[in-house]
């Protein structure tokens, strides 16, 4: 018994407090979003794109060498290849648990033959099946992924727009939650380009996961608030928060772990991860407060309590 | 008295485990990758996939065992036929012969899960006609001839496949287990239009005209090698047949030229030899050929290298690669390497490790999460259960269906877990809250999200199977199965257990 009166107690305090600001809160991701797409522009007009796109996206040659096993002098070979290679991006990889360099990762638009050659002459190591990776991507091949997976991601988005709008029937409710994976993308997308990750095809396919994996909060929420009428809105709503942010937490804890351990993975691919916990923070604040907010304001409009 | 529902999960595990088939790894011998066409092997119908245990009472446990066996038998042989006796999982072969069995051998996989390029290594390359759309017979002939070069090369181990994208353009998909040849880019790319001209008068082309390639013998292979610029350069030489309606055009021709008057022990115009228009060669023709019917020709070149055995490598590879040209005839059209990946099974191997440390990790940190929430044993571990169940059933339909496991194949699996996870928890945050409506109407509750979050999963991942010439296919595939178990298996058990854990 004691426990039920405590937990109402609590959500009376809480209700006080949120009915005041709820309309407030949900301006504070409103202004970040805006602020994101404002940052998008800038960078649009710096960059001619709206992301930095590794060589998957625009053509060339990544070469992953093992230098596990080689004697090499790393400084010395990217300061030999920079002169050459000016748009080369040169980057280590170590070993989580030893520290150990592992391998170092090589990436320009030069052709592979070319790359190759030029490692090999600065290292005087030939390389082979065994002591490298080396991946070629074409121009055009490179062009084609780019254009195919915007296809592909406003599909998706269309796509998770017909089943949100199939699951509520309504159309304020429907466009809260799609309104808010909208932000899940855009969030993120601003973070990668302001710390200047060039982001590879993997990393859009991310981008089309964040599109399934942001939304179920918010189908919670709007179920809970909507559908289910047991209870006080805001009980309602405080619970599917206690939920959500349960689910929020254990999916970051899934994939950010991803991103640090699994270093032995074509480097491409753990951008999946970063992009997806980047995604669930920002979704956090899109779901419990922009979407909290229109959802509370929708029921308040058409007295759902 | 248990539920069928936990029956279902259950029997999908056990499913899963005979799909994996784990026991694979105490398995010893090594299993044939293939077979050489013709071959004594091929006519005594060993065939691929058979697993050698034994050949003439010595027992083979891995590729090492195999390697010396033959050695030994073959080091010690003169010119005699030698009898072996191959004892394999499915027969027994006796057979006769004076050389080294023509199979290529592996060491057995450990388990049916198949690993793709990512994890075990090897090349893959996408292939794409210039300034031509194919029609679908034309790509399955296009996929015929690639098998065919492959074959005649000598590389085995290889899967073809044609893929369409999203935009309708059509590319061949081409992955090579393992080892793969320095001059892999030319091979797969070269139209392998050959042409003998005489002046501007064509005399035979690849393919169609010529009606035997010598591949070996005393009058095939490298004929001399010299110190060339800071290396060493070799030759070869081989015979080819041409066609008699060839050698009839080139006799034709011949008929109509004069004696060079330089050169009075030749003809005045050369026979031009040329490779996807390219001249590669040009040949003296003897004056006594003039007018001739002669169908046979020898074909010359050359290969360099930092060193001597380097010179024959590539001398030997510019050959093959030369021959492979003739046999298999030339493409209507130009090939375009579009992506090319050569990946070392050595990073692969770090990347198997870190995925078992990983596996730990998110066990442990989401253990720890639920239990500060929960403060219960019971519903932590079956969380964690579940979560697991949904990654081995993924793996094991994976191996059902022998899917390639690459890196966005893992990644997808590891994405999959986080949602099989969420859904979970809303299972368990309905069960125990509400008491005033029945706990069954409350778990239909739970359903109803879950089930709205499945079809936006679906619809998300959807359109990468077409997109970007299915490179990132696997990533939605191990997403599509994971959810698709969660939502036909696992959840409907979970939502069991948590209802037994209730009573």
């Amino acid at each position: 018994m004691s426990s039920q009166h405590n937990q109402a107690h609590h959500s009376t305090l809480s209700k006080n407090w949120f009915d005041k600001y709820y309309k407030l809160m949900m301006l504070v991701p409103i202004l970040f979003l805006i602020l994101c797409l404002a940052y998008l522009g800038f960078f649009y007009s710096q960059n001619q794109d709206f992301i930095l796109k590794d060589v998957s996206l625009s053509g060339g040659t990544t070469i992953t060498l093992n230098t596990e096993n080689l004697d090499i002098n790393i400084d010395n070979l990217e300061s030999t290849l920079k002169l050459k290679y000016p748009d080369m991006n040169f980057r280590k990889l170590d070993d989580i648990r030893t520290g150990k360099a592992l391998a170092i990762v090589i990436e320009s638009s030069a052709s592979s033959d070319e790359l190759k050659a030029s490692i090999e002459s600065s290292t005087g190591i030939k390389l082979d099946n065994y002591n490298s990776n080396i991946e070629f991507t074409g121009p055009t091949l490179s062009k084609n992924f780019y254009r195919q997976l915007i296809i592909a991601l406003i599909i998706a988005f269309v796509l998770m727009s017909i089943v949100i709008f199939f699951l509520f029937k309504t159309f304020i409710p429907s466009i809260a939650v799609i309104f808010a994976a909208f932000a899940d993308i855009i969030m993120p997308l601003a973070v990668i380009d302001y710390f200047g990750i060039r982001l590879s095809s993997a990393g859009i396919a991310a981008f089309l996961m964040l599109i399934g994996y942001s939304v179920d909060t918010d189908i919670l929420l709007t179920t809970r608030a909507i559908k289910n009428k047991e209870g006080f809105l805001n009980q309602r709503i405080f619970r599917a928060f206690k939920t959500g942010i349960l689910m929020t937490s254990t999916a970051i804890i899934a994939v950010l772990p991803a991103f640090f351990i699994v270093t032995g993975l074509p480097d491409s691919f753990r951008q999946i991860f970063l992009i997806l916990a980047i995604g669930l923070f920002a979704d956090i604040i899109n779901t419990w407060l922009t979407n909290t907010g229109i959802i509370k304001w929708y029921c308040i409009k058409h007295n759902i309590e | 008295m248990v539920s069928y529902k936990i029956w279902i999960l259950i029997s999908a595990l056990i499913l899963a485990i005979l799909f994996i088939a784990p026991w694979n790894a105490f398995e010893t011998g090594v299993i044939i990758k293939s077979v050489e066409r013709n071959s004594t092997e091929a006519n005594n119908r060993i065939i691929s996939g058979m697993i050698i245990h034994e050949i003439n009472g010595n027992l083979i446990k891995n590729n090492a065992d195999y390697s010396r066996v033959i050695s030994d038998i073959f080091s010690s042989k003169g010119n005699e036929t030698i009898r072996l006796n191959i004892k394999t999982d499915k027969s027994e072969f006796v057979i006769l012969t004076d050389k080294e069995p023509q199979i290529t051998i592996g060491n057995i996989p450990k388990t049916k899960i198949k690993t793709g390029l990512d994890l075990s290594g090897g090349a893959r390359a996408l292939i794409k006609p210039v300034n031509v759309t194919l029609s679908d017979s034309e790509i399955a002939d296009l996929v015929s001839i690639t098998s065919e070069r492959f074959n005649v090369y000598g590389l085995k181990d290889i899967t073809i496949k044609s893929i369409k994208d999203l935009e309708g353009n059509n590319y061949l998909l081409i992955e090579i287990a393992g080892a793969t040849p320095r001059d892999l880019k030319e091979l797969i790319s070269s139209q392998g239009k050959f042409e003998g001209k005489i002046g501007n008068a064509s005399v035979f082309i690849g393919g169609t005209d010529i009606a035997h390639v010598e591949r070996s013998g005393q009058q095939a292979g490298i004929e001399s090698c010299s110190a060339y610029q800071s290396g060493e350069s070799c030759s070869f030489r081989f015979p080819i047949t041409l066609t008699e309606e060839a050698a009839k055009r080139q006799a034709d021709i011949t008929s109509k030229l004069a004696i060079s008057s330089e050169n009075p022990e030749y003809l005045s115009q050369k026979l031009d030899l040329y490779i996807d228009g390219e001249l590669m060669d040009s040949l003296f023709i003897s004056k006594d050929l003039k007018g001739r019917v002669t169908t046979q020709i020898s074909i010359q070149g050359s290969g360099q290298g930092a060193d001597r055995n380097d010179a024959i490598k590539a001398t030997q590879e510019n050959m093959k690669k030369l021959q492979t040209i003739l046999i298999t005839g030339s493409l209507p059209y130009k090939l375009e390497v579009v992506k090319l990946d050569t990946i070392s099974p050595t990073l692969g191997k770090a990347f198997s490790k870190n995925l078992a440390l990983l596996a730990g990790v998110v066990f442990v940190l989401i253990s720890l999460v639920l239990f500060i929430k929960y403060r219960k044993i019971k519903i932590t571990s079956a969380v964690i259960l579940t979560m697991f169940s949904e990654a081995f059933i993924t793996l094991g339909i994976a191996a059902l269906i022998s899917w390639n496991l690459d890196a966005p194949s893992i990644a997808g699996i590891i994405a999959g877990m986080g949602t099989g996870v969420n859904d979970q928890i809303v299972i368990i945050d309905e069960s125990i809250s509400n008491e005033h409506i029945s706990l069954k109407e409350r778990i239909k509750r739970a359903f109803f999200i879950i089930l709205g979050a499945f079809f936006t999963i679906i619809a998300a991942m959807l359109p990468l199977f077409w997109a970007g010439a299915g490179m990132l296919k696997g990533f939605a595939l191990t997403t599509i199965i994971s959810v698709l178990a969660g939502i036909l298996i696992t959840r409907h058990a979970f939502a069991e257990i948590i209802r037994k854990l209730h009573e």
